[in-house]
């Protein structure tokens, strides 16, 4: 292949599909807090026992195809890829090899960019190895069988990225696609990627990094293997293909093996499983069923009039997403609402470092603080105190506004006696006013905020104060 | 007194079958001793159904004394395919057809001694530690296999019986012919898979082994379930079977290319006598070729098998079950030291020809091929049965060996014997044979093949010839 760009990315990534039940066997597809409970023969390996295909699986894997435009495969068939090793409960893993359920297909990126996809695939994830401290000290292993056959969806993207930011990117684009398409649990699911990543200054000899957790871990792998590999290159090394790991907790990637010593894999069709025809009906049933996604929803919502970085911000979760679309039923302004999604409410969340989710905000409460904002019934000022109360625990909105007398003021006389109170109170400051200084205005504005709890909203305050002290000067 | 028999007076409360299996159980512990018919004998649990069977006689076998071939899972009992690599090894379950069995009444007595994982057609290959089962005709000589135990007891049982068996190229109708018995080996999808300790996944099916055809129609019956634990286990919506024939509507193709060389002399005379027995009802017999099957099916069935074998025996590292060996070294050399000392010379020899065959270089050439080949001879016989309703051969080339003759001869010369039983393996076709007499003493066997499902042909074309 001719490469342009001077770095060259390629992914291949899993993603832990959130389906009920396990890829081959009945058992809970979820996680659990004793080892080993969530098993059974067929998941252990255990010699006669059989797998049988979940069917869902087949409905996830087609909606993601067609999310990304991909080539829909005719048939479901499963190979035998084998490999010793101690997390592999038969020794060899239940995966797609001669025909993928999905082929080509791309995703765009946040700057219109599309990756383009070689294939996407279902396997079934091994078991889970646990050690004492590190892998290298640990005196022991054992295995844990409980994610030993869930499913799996490994798409693997052409060599097309040209940079970490890119990548991460990707895997961003890729979880929102993902969590859109109700296939995985963004908050939950397994996350896995291998980058393949070769540079102009090595004659783009590949490098595959194995094992890279999230996207911003991808960001940071990538950033450091690049580096790693120029210095290699000044110090005058020569570059061989090989695999490397990715040592999260160090921030560094370590060799695993060369090309010398790949594995054949000696893949054979499972023939305990017997081919699944995909019907054009099975197809069609899945697309009418097909969720908007996240492109489709920022044009929806810039239509309506939605600042463009509110749009992609508000649709970049599904959760946030269909809170807004909540929120425009309820009545509420779609500019206003995607405004204080994106910046009132992803403020409080970040601070908190909670999701979506898991902040459970009592949205009655919310969408009655969104119509007390918007109708100016209290300040903005209100609005974003009452917000973060809001995080903690729900509490009638409308009761306590008017209970604390947190109302804006619309009685102009309420206002005008604070102002002139305030006037008098501030000798000093309405002389400084007087002689020119705006900055004094604002002190006099403060006190009368203070006075009015902040129930005064800050512009009227500031009009009514330039006439009365208009008025003062007169008299 | 048959299995139908026994069952009908055990409902009848005129046997009392736990006083007949203790009896049952001491006979064939005195059988075992001299001719190894039993890799293990489950005597508290059989006693433990019987008891069950005696609370509650019901079912077509109550009360029926059955072995199982010991690939077959039994729960709880000892199943490790004739390998000293599983040794202790007890399923947590029963398989699909022991359990359609013990519904019906069946007391399961033992697990039968087979070549190990079913690599073998004389019972010879047995695992580590294992000991050959002998033939009930004479002990110098070969059961057949690899359902050798399977076919020895059976014969040897003065007491009603039956025996499941199991067949990946030839391991039921092999060890049946050699020991006088009627094996079926049933459509693949017929009989459910599960609980089966794989050799080749898809080839292996689970069949019935009797002294009569009633018999093992009368278990075939029981076990052939659509079961949705084995994605293989065809629908019963999905088994096409042609109508019943009289025996004068009847057509049956003749193999030629069995008629002639490599065929020893006796079994070729009483394969005509067969014919000319069949002709006498007013059958008609026509000889028919079967080009692909002889020139490729051996081969193609040894790569397939062996590929797909390598891979399930992959399993067997020590870890979860089966033998252990002491911890040293990382996984690679532990794994390699259990494999080494405790998988047989031929269970080596296919795991390594299996996995040459599937190799980055070599899959193309060998595993591919060998599968399209695969589709051509099911095509070929697929042809045949558009005009025939059966096709007969003799089920082995040979009368059955010696120990000493079998030693001599290369593994593949020992392949090349399994020349007329692998076809219809392949192709997945019902197959039954039919003792058809004796030759110096020996039995010998009559291979009779049918399409897919239409087993019902070969128990009428059996009744014909056994009546």
């Amino acid at each position: 292949m001719q490469f342009t760009t001077d770095i060259v990315i390629g992914l291949e990534v899993h993603a832990g599909l959130n389906t009920k039940t396990k890829l081959f066997c009945g058992c809970p597809n979820r996680k659990a807090e004793q080892p080993n409970t969530l098993i059974c023969p067929v998941c252990l390996g255990h010699p006669g026992s059989k797998p049988v295909v979940n069917r869902k699986v087949i409905e996830y894997a087609l909606r993601m195809g067609i999310a990304t435009q991909s080539k829909l495969a005719s048939e479901l068939i499963f190979s035998r890829k084998s490999y010793f090793y101690p997390d592999l409960a038969k020794n060899y893993q239940i995966t797609q090899y001669e025909l993928p359920i999905c082929s080509g297909g791309k995703l765009a990126l946040k700057d219109g960019k599309e990756v383009g996809f070689i294939r996407i695939h279902l396997e079934e994830d091994p078991a889970s190895l646990v050690h004492q401290g590190s892998m290298q000290e640990s005196p022991f292993v054992l295995v844990d069988y409980n994610r030993s056959g869930s499913p799996l969806l490994e798409i693997v993207t052409k060599p097309c990225m040209a940079s970490p930011e890119e990548a991460r990117d990707f895997m961003k684009q890729l979880i929102t696609t993902l969590g859109y398409l109700n296939i995985f649990d963004a908050n939950d699911g397994i996350i896995k990627a291998d980058a393949n990543l070769s540079i102009r200054e090595s004659g783009y000899t590949r490098v595959e990094i194995k094992n890279i957790t999230g996207f911003k871990e991808i960001e940071r792998a990538l950033i450091y293997e690049v580096a790693r590999q120029k210095q290699e290159i000044n110090d005058g090394k020569n570059r061989v293909q090989e695999t490397r790991g990715w040592d999260a907790d160090k921030g560094i990637t370590f060799s695993m093996r060369t090309k010398e010593t790949e594995a054949d894999y000696g893949y054979i069709i499972d023939p305990d499983l017997v081919p699944i025809t995909i019907t054009k009906e099975m197809i069609e049933e899945v697309r009418m069923r097909m969720p908007e996604l996240a492109p489709q929803k920022i044009q929806r919502y810039a239509g309506l009039g939605v600042d463009r970085t509110d749009a992609e911000i508000v649709a970049s979760e599904l959760e946030l997403a269909e809170l807004f679309e909540r929120a425009l039923e309820e009545g509420i302004k779609p500019v206003f609402a995607a405004r204080w999604i994106r910046r009132e409410l992803l403020r409080v969340l970040n601070y908190n470092k909670k999701s979506i989710t898991d902040a459970k905000v009592d949205e009655r409460q919310l969408f009655t603080l969104f119509r007390l904002v918007s109708g100016k019934k209290i300040t903005e000022k209100t609005g974003q105190r009452l917000i973060e109360k809001l995080m903690d625990a729900s509490f009638d909105m409308q009761e306590y506004v008017e209970k604390e007398g947190l109302l804006a003021v619309s009685d102009s006389g309420q206002l005008e006696q604070w102002c002139r109170e305030a006037i008098a109170e501030s000798t000093k400051a309405v002389e400084d006013y007087k002689n020119g200084s705006e900055k004094s205005l604002n002190f006099i504005v403060g006190h009368v905020m203070q006075k009015s709890r902040g129930t005064a909203a800050p512009e009227e305050v500031k009009g009514m104060l330039r006439n009365l002290l208009r008025n003062t000067s007169a008299l | 007194m048959d299995a139908r028999e026994l069952a009908e007076k055990v409902r009848a409360r005129k046997i009392d079958p736990v006083q007949s299996i203790k009896e049952v159980l001491q006979k064939i512990k005195r059988i075992n001793a001299e001719y190894h018919y039993f890799t293990t004998i489950c005597e508290e649990n059989a006693l433990e159904q019987a008891e069950q069977v005696k609370r509650n006689p019901k079912g077509k076998l109550a009360g029926v004394p059955v072995s199982v071939k010991d690939c077959i899972c039994v729960k709880g009992v000892e199943s490790a395919a004739g390998s000293r690599i599983l040794e202790g090894y007890k399923p947590v379950f029963d398989a699909t057809a022991v359990e359609l069995l013990r519904e019906e009444g069946a007391i399961i007595i033992g697990k039968t001694s087979q070549d190990e994982f079913g690599f073998g057609g004389f019972s010879a290959n047995v695992g580590i530690g294992h000991q050959k089962p002998l033939n009930p005709f004479d002990r110098q000589r070969s059961c057949g296999g690899s359902s050798g135990g399977s076919a020895g007891i059976t014969q040897k049982a003065d007491f009603p019986h039956i025996s499941l068996a199991e067949s990946t190229g030839g391991s039921i109708v092999n060890p049946a012919s050699f020991c006088g018995v009627v094996g079926l080996c049933p459509t693949y999808g017929a009989v459910s898979r599960y609980g089966l300790l794989d050799y080749a996944n898809s080839l292996d099916k689970i069949g019935p082994m009797a002294k009569s055809i009633a018999e093992a129609r009368l278990m075939f019956d029981i076990i052939a379930q659509h079961d949705e634990k084995d994605a293989t286990s065809v629908p019963h919506g999905q088994r096409q079977k042609h109508k019943e024939k009289n025996p004068e509507e009847m057509r049956i193709g003749i193999i030629s290319y069995v008629m002639g060389d490599g065929i020893a002399e006796p079994i070729q005379e009483h394969t005509k006598k067969v014919i000319e027995r069949l002709r006498q009802k007013g059958i008609a017999c026509k000889e028919v070729a079967l080009p692909t099957v002889k020139e490729f099916a051996i081969a193609t069935y040894y790569l397939l098998a062996t590929a797909e074998a390598s891979t399930n025996l992959a399993k067997y590292c020590g870890m979860r079950y089966g033998k252990a060996e002491q911890l040293k070294g990382n996984f690679n050399d532990y794994f390699s030291d259990v494999r080494s000392r405790n998988f047989g010379k031929e269970a080596k020899r296919r795991v390594i020809l299996g996995t040459f065959a599937r190799m980055a270089g070599y899959r193309d050439a060998y595993y591919l091929k060998a599968a399209k080949v695969r589709t051509k001879i099911i095509e070929e016989y697929r042809e045949l049965f558009k005009s025939y309703d059966t096709l007969l051969s003799p089920t082995v080339p040979i009368l059955p060996p010696t120990f000493e003759e079998i030693g001599n001869l290369t593994p593949l010369a020992q392949y090349m014997l399994d020349a007329l039983t692998v076809g219809p393996n392949l192709a997945g076709l019902p197959h039954m044979n039919l003792p058809s007499g004796n030759a110096q003493g020996l039995p010998v066997g009559t291979l009779l093949t049918a399409d897919h499902f239409n087993e019902h042909i070969l128990f009428r074309l059996g009744e014909i010839l056994e009546g």
